[in-house]
């Protein structure tokens, strides 16, 4: 019994795929739902399929023939039951397969059907965050946000997807399946959620250094939730509220970060990074590698390659007396 | 019962643009409603194979020569490019020697963000000043008589990558100017100051709410799209008007019974189109203005969310016509889209766009809606090159302007024929460095030719003939009375051509390819002469102005890959020509 | 038996070698310098000196690291882009700014110099990205513009890039060379 524990321990870990803000298991949304059922029914049909060729095969090994019996030699009982279970066998398989291809079929269907949605998102995958517009009839109500998506629950979001230097991949398992973000083409996915909550997504296609550390979060809220929450990042950026927030925006207009970072409702334009116009009104930095906090700020900016070697920012050289400001401004940016 | 029969009058020029008879030129626009047709007539279609060098000068300067040669009275005022000198010669003395020379000394660093070349389209002369503007974005006020300064302002900051390259108009006591640099994502802006002092009167941005874009109750736009609220905001995504462009760097006309002031506004900002859905109001238009308010009256946008970089800065030509048997007053504005628009100037109507140039980026204009009809298929994509768009990002025709000549009632359009592939890329705003996001390639249009010197009918809108240019004619036309017009090719070859025929008279071949305005005046002895600057330059000519190489396709934002030959054909140049008959 | 087994030893030997010597054009250090201030060189924009001897100048030898590796070639060529170098430059042809990819240098074409040019800008244009520009990535950006002119060895210079082509690829550029002097500078031509 104790040589068998670890290996019962780890029959166990499976288990923990089941739950959580980032299992294709736990489904929240009808994409994610269709595809864990599918996931189920192959599971248990293949499964049943694969228990009843052990039983055969274990069958067929504890049989034995008399020793002394020619090997050669064919009795047509035994022969004609052969043949009829072979075409049986056979027989089942072609069906199973043709029902679970039918099922997949129709798996997909409801996986690639476009239902009327309100609301259209443009996520451009970038090494390695993402960059998320939202899209509106009305042009002023187009903003660019980074790394976290909201949604309103039960409503269909359109996603277009396209990415601007190599393959990425969009996965948010609790919602929906799979999707490629490949240059120069543009891939469309639906996801749906039913309920509010936090899930975690992540990018499911090798792209480079820190694939590994290319994760998303999608928020899904109520509709007022959802509206006060896009009103407030249309705007633009708060102006800082006392002067060591003032202190912390001068410091950020005069250091690399105006090349590549844009602050709306300050000189700082770049589109190349992450739009910080809301950066503390996000979950996490570094595409879901830490906690918006100060001091994960401070963090990232003086050494970003000790979290994500290999990332695209650079450390940027800070006095000591201006790290401080500086995240307290940033984090100011709700 | 003979009206049928008979052909409609000509297009008149307007009576505030008649000639004083005076000989002189002393606005490059050489009058209020930019004709550019002078009452001359001592050269003539007999004579002018005659025309030899009366004198030459050197502005001294080897970069692109844009600028106008003004003269009045007895003295000719020549601008150079950066560091844009101002000269003055003394036309009563023989050789016309120098009589003074202005040094603004703008910022040497103001070249860094100039897109294209260090041009300057020349001064404007009112009230015994001189106005013009200088590279690092500040207007200047001179003495004509003695060249000395009497007033200069510093109106644009080149850290932003604002620069000044314009003509400025004089408008009774205002001098107008705009502001430079549509590719480095510049907010657009025009600006009247004192004539006295230098100081502003007025300041209407391009992009922006209504307040700053002198949006008010006296708007009145002709089409449903331009009318709103804030639509200089709402067309833009969220604060994408900040870096929207718009910029007034052309030509401006004025109606002095209307008190309107007309002037273009630039291509949008960034030229690729994907980060700024929406109409991206008032970029790639034509506003008109209260001459002394800036008030908006009306605006006519060209190119609704541009996609190709389009800008609204050529030349605007105010003339009285009868359309459709009712007398108008119109403006006339051959446009970078490649239609030449025939645009009632009172309300904003659009009457007529017809093409001058080969097309594949647009089919068309509405004329119920003004709005011109994109191909879908030529519409930028992220990631994507697409090919073969016509016009190129150059459009049909460039600032280079027009003249128009009331005796054959045909408008001389001096324009290219080039197309272009285009590969979005992401543009990324850094104030002080360009903000494009697109790479380019430009190439000959249907033909193989690049540049072409056509005659335009306005009412009818069709060209009667045409003049083929190995290289894009990038200089500006002149028409005068003896029905001879002028204008000249980037290879250097000044050209005088019948203006009803289009047979070529007379050409010479000056010292470098000619980008410039050509003028004509009656000199102190009263022989008629005609001047032009030659040197090669302005974006077109940037490859030899700026010694760029070759074998770069994108480089001058795509024209070097059409450009390839010219530095086989010209060099650098800077001197201006003044012929005369013997 | 023995002459066979000796040649496989040979090759093998032969092939680790070569596999082993492109590992450097490769190297790259994740943990940027950080707070690192810029390097110093010391050096001079023209070849004339009085007295026997030329300029005395005094690099800091980081140029070998930056122009020989492909990783930090590949770096300056996204930056490039990003910071808008293209805008003026080109693809390396010019434009509002001079062309990068001949030999005619206004203010030094070897690589010490064209970091000093970005980091302090130049008169008549060029603006200065001290502090705007970490400097490794000026480094990195410095030896891009290096290799427009084929002046880094071939296996370093990028190849064939997926967007619209300008021309042949660095990598496929013929070797170039910085001529001394190079071109009178712009305001040389100021007349008064």
């Amino acid at each position: 019994m104790r040589r068998a524990a670890p290996f019962l321990l780890l029959a166990v870990l499976p288990l923990a795929g089941c739950q959580g803000w980032q299992s294709a298991l736990d489904a929240q949304g009808p994409a994610a739902r269709t595809l864990a059922d599918m996931f189920w029914i192959f599971l248990a049909v293949l499964g049943a399929v694969w228990g009843l060729t052990m039983i055969a095969l274990l069958l067929s090994l504890r049989r034995r023939r008399p020793a002394d019996a020619d090997p050669l030699a064919t009795n047509p009982e035994t022969e004609r039951r052969m043949i009829v279970t072979t075409s049986i066998a056979v027989g089942l398989t072609l069906v199973t397969v043709i029902a679970l291809t039918g099922l997949s079929y129709a798996a997909q269907k409801v996986l690639f059907a476009r239902k009327d949605g309100a609301l259209t998102l443009l996520v451009t995958g970038e090494q390695w965050w993402w960059k998320i517009t939202y899209e509106d009839s009305q042009p002023n109500r187009v903003f660019t946000t980074a790394n976290e998506i909201h949604i309103p629950v039960g409503e269909p979001v359109l996603i277009k997807l396209e990415a601007s230097d190599v393959i990425h991949a969009f996965w948010v398992p609790s919602l929906t399946g799979k999707m490629d973000l490949i240059p120069g083409r543009q891939n469309q996915i639906q996801i749906q959620a039913d309920r509010p909550g936090l899930y975690r997504g992540q990018c499911a296609e090798f792209c480079g250094l820190q694939h590994a550390h290319m994760g998303l979060f999608v928020i899904a809220e109520t509709k007022e939730e959802f509206e006060r929450w896009r009103d407030r990042q249309v705007s633009s950026a708060t102006p800082p509220s006392d002067s060591h927030r003032q202190r912390g925006m001068e410091i950020f207009l005069s250091k690399p970060c105006v090349m590549c970072h844009q602050v709306r409702g300050t000189d700082a334009g770049g589109k190349v990074a992450p739009d910080l116009t809301h950066v503390g009104s996000r979950r996490t930095i570094a595409a879901g590698t830490l906690e918006t906090t100060r001091g994960n700020l401070a963090a990232w900016i003086l050494d970003p390659h000790g979290i994500k070697p290999g990332v695209n920012m650079p450390a940027v050289k800070l006095e000591p007396d201006e790290v401080q400001p500086l995240a307290d401004y940033l984090e100011g940016l709700k | 019962m003979a009206s049928a029969q008979t052909d409609p009058p000509h297009p008149a020029v307007p009576s505030f643009a008649a000639s004083p008879g005076d000989g002189q030129w002393t606005i490059p626009q050489k009058n209020y409603a930019s004709t550019r047709f002078s009452d001359l007539s001592e050269i003539n279609t007999e004579n002018v194979k005659n025309l030899q060098v009366a004198f030459t000068f050197s502005t001294g300067v080897n970069k692109g020569q844009e600028a106008a040669p003004l003269v009045v009275g007895g003295t000719m005022y020549v601008l150079s490019p950066y560091p844009n000198i101002l000269y003055a010669l003394d036309l009563t003395r023989p050789g016309a020697p120098l009589k003074w020379q202005y040094n603004p000394k703008p910022a040497s660093a103001a070249q860094g963000v100039a897109c294209c070349d260090v041009v300057n389209r020349g001064p404007a002369f009112a009230n015994g000043r001189l106005f013009f503007t200088t590279l690092d974005a500040h207007a200047v006020a001179v003495n004509a008589e003695t060249g000395e300064e009497i007033w200069k302002t510093k109106l644009g900051d080149i850290n932003r990558g604002e620069t000044m390259t314009m003509a400025p108009l004089v408008v009774k006591d205002k001098v107008i100017v705009g502001v430079s640099g549509g590719q480095f994502g510049v907010r657009g802006w025009i600006e009247a100051l004192d004539v006295d002092t230098g100081k502003s009167i007025w300041k209407a941005y391009s992009t922006g709410p209504d307040q700053d874009v002198k949006i008010g109750a006296n708007f009145k736009p002709f089409y449903d799209s331009d009318k709103g609220k804030d639509l200089g905001v709402a067309t833009w995504p969220a604060d994408g008007w900040q870096q929207g462009g718009g910029t007034v760097w052309g030509w401006l006309s004025y109606d002095p019974d209307l008190n309107l002031v007309y002037h273009g506004t630039g291509n949008p900002g960034p030229w690729n189109p994907n980060p700024r859905p929406g109409d991206n109001k008032w970029t790639a238009g034509i506003f008109a203005r209260d001459a002394d308010t800036g008030e908006a009256r009306w605006f006519y946008q060209i190119a609704p969310h541009d996609l190709h970089g389009r800008d609204g800065n050529n030349e605007t030509i105010l003339l009285d016509m009868e359309w459709e048997g009712k007398p108008r007053k119109v403006l006339v504005h051959p446009g970078q889209t490649g239609f030449v628009y025939v645009i009632d100037r009172v309300t904003g109507e659009v009457l007529s766009a017809k093409p001058f140039h080969a097309l594949t980026a647009a089919t068309g204009v509405d004329l119920e809606t003004g709005k011109i009809q994109y191909s879908s298929d030529k519409e930028p994509v992220s990631n994507r090159v697409i090919r073969d768009i016509c016009p190129a990002a150059s459009g049909a025709k460039n600032w280079n302007p027009s003249a128009f000549s009331p005796r054959t009632g045909l408008l001389y359009i001096p324009h290219v024929n080039l197309c272009m592939d285009w590969g979005s890329t992401e543009p990324n705003y850094i104030a002080g460095t360009p903000y494009v996001g697109a790479e380019i390639r430009m190439f000959p249009g249907p033909g193989g030719h690049m540049g072409e010197f056509s005659a335009w009918d306005i009412r009818e809108g069709r060209e009667l003939w045409t003049i083929n240019e190995r290289f894009p004619v990038w200089s500006g036309a002149l028409a005068t009375a003896g029905d001879v017009v002028f204008y000249g090719t980037m290879d250097g070859w000044f050209k005088a051509v019948h203006a009803r025929t289009g047979e070529v008279l007379w050409q010479f071949r000056t010292s470098s390819g000619i980008v410039g305005q050509p003028t004509t005046y009656r000199g102190p002895d009263g022989r008629q002469y005609v001047a032009i600057l030659s040197g090669v330059g302005g974006w077109a000519g940037s490859i030899v102005s700026g010694d760029l190489d070759p074998r770069d396709g994108t480089a001058a934002l795509g024209f070097v890959n059409a450009m390839r030959d010219l530095k086989n054909v010209t060099a650098k140049g800077g001197t201006l020509h003044v012929f005369k008959l013997p | 038996m023995c002459s066979s087994s000796l040649k496989a030893v040979a090759a093998s030997i032969l092939l680790t070698a070569l596999a082993l010597a492109a590992c450097q054009r490769e190297e790259r250090e994740f943990r940027s310098k950080s707070m690192a201030d810029e390097t110093e060189e010391k050096v001079s924009l023209v070849p004339l000196s009085p007295g026997p001897s030329g300029p005395a100048e005094q690099r800091s030898g980081t140029a070998k690291t930056y122009e020989e590796n492909a990783y930090q070639i590949a770096q300056g060529q996204r930056l490039y882009a990003w910071f808008n170098c293209n805008g003026c430059h080109g693809n390396g042809g010019g434009g509002s700014g001079p062309p990068l990819m001949d030999d005619m240098w206004t203010y030094g074409g070897q690589i010490e110099h064209i970091v000093q040019s970005i980091r302090e800008g130049r008169p008549n244009g060029m603006p200065s990205f001290r502090g705007k520009v970490p400097d490794e990535q000026i480094w990195e950006i410095a030896a891009y513009v290096r290799s427009m002119g084929r002046n880094v060895p071939k296996a370093a210079a990028p190849g064939r890039r997926d967007d619209m082509s300008p021309g042949p690829a660095e990598q496929r550029r013929p070797p170039g060379q910085v001529i001394d002097g190079g071109q009178i500078p712009p305001s040389a031509q100021m007349p008064q």
